[in-house]
């Protein structure tokens, strides 16, 4: 029975991310512009159309739509990725180069804003109704109706430029040219966009929890473990957090796709040379097969997370085990 | 001296439409060893009686009386001394096990926790004490059984294993509080029996709907309705010898004497009928019980009845 759920959520898994990749191809492809008009603008005449010919041809260009899909699926089963048109190298080099610089980002942000989020949802929804509960929720709706990117641009002002906290972006500083990788100088760098991805993260699993925490307190079972005598704070651990959690397993994996997303804005800021600003700059050089390359790095991301949300969801919840 | 003795005991919740009476000065005894019926219609208040006696009602209702229980009125205690009560020595048999079982825990966890608690026992003797738990409201296997979760047990085992989590530290006192609701017939007979076999020492206020599991297990009985006790006595005689027309009304209506129905509808808690709570469904009205509210009167030695027929 488990094996049968596996392989079912697996088979899913592989829909999804087929229907993703050829969606991803058909929007990218949707895009006014190509590679070459964008050179065209920087030099100009001295292209010759020849010249922009032979590049069609040698990228294969000047086939149809359907045919290049049909390769590039061919070429992506065979695990080849293909070449970026800008950095000329194999886009699978490029884009796990950068995901390493998003990872040292996100993962820190997503396990601080769920550790966060969680923690003060469980704690209002479980005194849920108080002054500081209300006061609590309103700054939350702040927070979260604020977009990341102006809480991005307030914090490099603040902390980066009028308090000097902090460096305005980057990634390293320039002493590295004589002292090496200094890795208390990536993470000083790391810090602010860190720290802003996380804050904007924090609303969305704190509502979550606080909501799932409402929910279950009104349960019939917490009448029960109260009728057994036991104290408030067990109750509260024992009881209900753990139900409480269930639906936080899912909202793990929305989240990251928040996270992804969020990162983008917040790398152009501090400069970070992870996959948001390697987006940017490919979606400016009609880099089409890079982009490609991120979204199908992106899609792969969050299919997995998807994945082991699953998986993890039977492991919490013993319902599910037998994989109805 | 009565283990529970309740007196004057009233319990209101203020709603958006009114204030719900749905405890209207009861007083009743129960004695060591004894076991009270508890009977009356779905919504006439007598869940929130025994939610009254363990303090589970939510902490905006207003509650008067006194609720005596060893000398004590849990009325008064801190809640602090109530936690060494509830489950320990007055425990609650909750109706609708689905959804009181906490589903994400195994049934050996819900059973040892109580008796962790209260009896001072470690992980490995809690389990072992759970399983003959168990074993003694007869689920098969139930070594294997304690470390199944809720969703994994039938019905009727689900009830079982709430009994199982009620008896747990020996209560002195036990609320079962519909017990038998929702399961069939075959089943409800078991557990009747199972019940009757298990609270052999100990008292019981036995709440329910259904007359014939009351006279199965109960010495005696109350009828409650709409928030107030109408009739007390000795099981036998409440069937022999109905006095108060509600409780004549109530036997009628089951299936062995006819399945006759009262006529009309159980009053709205919040807004009550002036003068005896029944009047306007009652065959034997008068014009004074529109206006008189009558009390419990003694009719017969223990026979306690509230109407205006015996006054």
């Amino acid at each position: 029975m488990r094996i049968e759920y596996v392989i079912k959520r697996l088979f899913y898994c592989f829909l999804a991310f087929f229907v993703g990749i050829s969606i991803t191809f058909v929007i990218l492809h949707l895009m006014p512009g190509d590679y070459i008009s964008h050179l065209l603008i920087n030099i100009e005449s001295t292209i010759s159309p020849e010249a922009s010919e032979a590049f069609k041809h040698k990228f294969g260009l000047d086939k149809s739509l359907t045919e290049q899909y049909f390769i590039y699926i061919d070429n992506l089963l065979q695990g080849d990725w293909g070449y970026s048109f800008e950095y000329g190298v194999p886009i699978l080099n490029i884009v796990v180069e950068k995901l390493r610089w998003t990872l040292i980002l996100l993962i820190p942000a997503t396990l601080l804003s769920l550790l966060i989020g969680v923690f003060i949802g469980a704690y209002f929804g479980w005194k849920s109704g108080s002054k500081l509960d209300l006061s609590v929720l309103n700054v939350m709706i702040f927070i979260r109706a604020i977009p990341s990117y102006w809480w991005a641009l307030m914090f490099v002002l603040i902390f980066g430029f009028y308090l000097g906290l902090f460096p305005l972006g980057g990634y390293m500083g320039i002493g590295v040219l004589e002292s090496g990788t200094d890795y208390l100088d990536i993470l000083h760098h790391s810090l602010l966009p860190m720290i802003t991805l996380t804050l904007c993260s924090i609303p969305g699993n704190y509502y979550l929890m606080r909501n799932s925490m409402l929910l279950t307190v009104g349960e019939d079972y917490i009448i029960t473990a109260r009728g057994k005598g036991l104290s408030e704070k067990d109750i509260l651990f024992k009881h209900t957090v753990k139900n409480a959690m269930l639906p936080m397993v899912t909202m793990i994996t929305l989240e990251l796709v928040f996270m992804i997303s969020g990162s983008v804005f917040i790398e152009t800021i501090f400069s970070w040379p992870g996959m948001g600003m390697l987006m940017i700059d490919a979606m400016n050089a009609r880099d089409l097969p890079l982009l490609q390359g991120i979204f199908l790095m992106d899609t792969l991301l969050i299919i997995i997370a998807n994945f082991t949300a699953d998986m993890l969801y039977s492991c919490i919840d013993p319902r599910v085990k037998v994989g109805e | 001296m009565s283990l529970l003795r309740i007196i004057g005991l009233k319990a209101y919740f203020p709603t958006q439409d009114g204030i719900v009476k749905a405890v209207n000065t009861v007083d009743l005894e129960i004695e060591k060893n004894e076991r009270v019926g508890l009977i009356g219609e779905t919504g006439c208040g007598k869940t929130v009686l025994g939610f009254a006696i363990m303090r589970l009602l939510q902490p905006s209702t207003n509650i008067e009386g006194r609720i005596m229980y060893n000398g004590k009125d849990l009325l008064k205690l801190s809640e602090e001394e109530m936690r060494k009560i509830r489950g320990k020595e007055i425990a609650m048999i909750f109706q609708n096990p689905p959804t009181f079982l906490n589903p994400v825990l195994k049934i050996g966890y819900q059973i040892a926790e109580s008796t962790q608690l209260h009896q001072g026992l470690d992980k490995k003797a809690a389990k072992e004490k759970a399983v003959g738990m168990l074993e003694a409201v007869k689920i098969p296997l139930s070594s294997k059984r304690v470390s199944e979760y809720p969703h994994q047990f039938s019905g009727g085992m689900k009830e079982r294993a709430m009994i199982a989590m009620g008896l747990a530290c020996d209560p002195s006192l036990i609320i079962a509080d519909e017990p038998t609701k929702g399961l069939d017939i075959t089943i409800k007979m078991q557990i009747v029996k199972l019940m009757k076999e298990v609270t052999r020492q100990g008292s019981m206020l036995f709440i329910t709907h259904d007359l014939g599991v009351a006279a199965e297990i109960c010495d005696n009985i109350a009828v409650m309705y709409a928030g107030e006790l109408v009739e007390y006595a000795k099981t036998e005689d409440i069937f022999k010898n109905p006095m108060h027309p509600y409780t004549r009304g109530f036997l009628n209506s089951l299936p062995s004497r006819g399945l006759k129905q009262i006529r009309g509808i159980s009053p709205s808690l919040i807004d009550l009928p002036s003068g005896c709570r029944f009047h306007p469904r009652c065959d034997h009205i008068e014009e004074v019980c529109k206006n008189w509210h009558p009390e419990m009167v003694e009719c017969d030695k223990g026979h306690y009845v509230r109407c205006l027929q015996y006054g």
